[in-house]
């Protein structure tokens, strides 16, 4: 009975954040609206029994997106379109969105309610893929070589936030009145690290893994960056683009090893895909960390700059 | 037992619902976020409960990388306040 409330209570919530962030007009209420709206669907996806969406969630979704909004508002003086005035000068598209969430819905609703999918046969095996949990069997085993382009694609992102914004390539000078310090950092480089290093390996019989893991590390640069005299990290040096490509270079070699052997791309032997995949997942969790830490651009470099519109 | 738990869950729901009033209404920026991250731990909370459900043990991992990464959006957001010139508290909107 209060599970079904508190499954409304959310159902009904979700929507309403949703419509929220998108009406308000001002960017950084938006970015609080979506904060709380990430939390709540984290709640949603461990009442829908899919903890490992949850901790994405979690980690990716809300932390780590949530810092990069909040610290891009400082990049920037625009004020948000107002979608509100927008649908009313454009009544069609109002109407195409309709039909496109009724499309949607429909797909989802016609279904079968009941078909387990693919769920018996990765079940079937889970044994010869070297992991417990299925999320990681698929995503690193059965399925690698989604999780190879995925990081591909976060290279290729890496590249354009930087390409963006180039002025974070820069060295900034740290604004003189400061009232963080790095206490905060040297407070929970630890925790972070200790967290990180277990989210990688529970990943191989429950939830977790390696973009959890390097979302979180991520979360330590991001606090180091903002509060130390560190700065962001530099695609020019080496020793960043050695970290950029660990992972994918590791994952590419893990995936070609068996082609000389007489077996299918990314098809591990039975006996050491428990200790590729980890391997794999490290290196993947120091790109990662690294990928994600520089898609923040560091501090803004000086007030002047601005055109002097704050927000009223 | 379970059902005091959910029932807890429920409650603590219930003030991030309470608590929505603060974020639309504000006032001030600094009124808004605060309560984002009142949210933030009050959904630890209700992870927590969640997660002493047998088989849920996992929805502890997702409270703790909420509870990790919660700083850091605070020190996006100080960085954010501090910086833009004028204080969060003349932004009434």
């Amino acid at each position: 009975m209060t599970a079904a409330l508190l499954d409304a209570c959310l159902a009904l919530c979700l929507p309403l954040l949703a419509w929220l962030v998108l009406r308000t007009e001002s960017l950084s209420q938006s970015v609080v609206l979506f904060v709380a709206m990430g939390l709540l669907s984290a709640l949603a996806w461990a009442r829908l029994d899919a903890p490992d969406i949850s901790l994405v969630e979690a980690a990716v979704g809300t932390g780590l997106t949530g810092a990069l909004l909040m610290h891009t508002l400082s990049w920037t003086d625009e004020r948000p379109p107002d979608v509100a005035a927008r649908a009313r000068h454009r009544p069609w598209a109002v109407v195409a969105m309709a039909a496109l969430t009724g499309m949607l819905g429909w797909a989802v609703l016609s279904l079968p309610s009941d078909d387990p999918g693919l769920t018996r046969e990765v079940d079937a095996h889970l044994a010869e893929s070297g992991v417990e949990h299925p999320v990681t069997a698929v995503l690193l085993n059965y399925r690698g070589y989604d999780t190879l382009l995925e990081i591909a694609v976060l290279l290729v992102a890496v590249l354009g936030a930087r390409a963006v914004n180039p002025r974070s390539e820069r060295t900034t000078p740290e604004p003189s009145r400061d009232p963080l310090t790095g206490e905060l950092f040297r407070m929970m480089t630890p925790a972070l690290l200790l967290v990180a290093g277990y989210l990688v390996w529970v990943g191989e019989h429950g939830p977790g893994g390696a973009f959890q893991a390097g979302a979180i590390l991520a979360g330590g640069g991001v606090v180091a960056l903002l509060t130390t005299r560190l700065g962001t990290p530099r695609m020019s040096s080496w020793r960043v683009r050695w970290a950029l490509l660990t992972g994918p270079l590791l994952f590419i070699g893990a995936a070609v090893a068996p082609l000389f052997s007489g077996r299918a791309l990314l098809e591990y032997r039975e006996a050491q895909a428990g200790t590729v995949i980890f391997v794999v997942e490290l290196a993947l969790t120091v790109s990662i960390a690294m990928v994600l830490w520089m898609f923040f651009p560091g501090m803004r470099p000086a007030r002047a700059e601005r055109s002097g519109k704050e927000p009223s | 037992m379970p059902e005091l738990r959910m029932a807890l869950a429920f409650f603590l729901l219930l003030n991030i619902l309470a608590g929505l009033v603060r974020v639309v209404r504000g006032p001030t920026l600094t009124d808004r976020f605060i309560v984002a991250q009142l949210f933030g731990t009050t959904g630890v909370g209700v992870l927590v409960l969640l997660a002493a459900d047998p088989g849920q043990a996992a929805l502890r991992d997702v409270a703790l990388v909420f509870a990790l990464l919660a700083p850091v959006t605070v020190v996006a957001f100080v960085r954010f306040a501090v910086g833009s010139g004028p204080s969060p508290e003349q932004e009434r909107r």
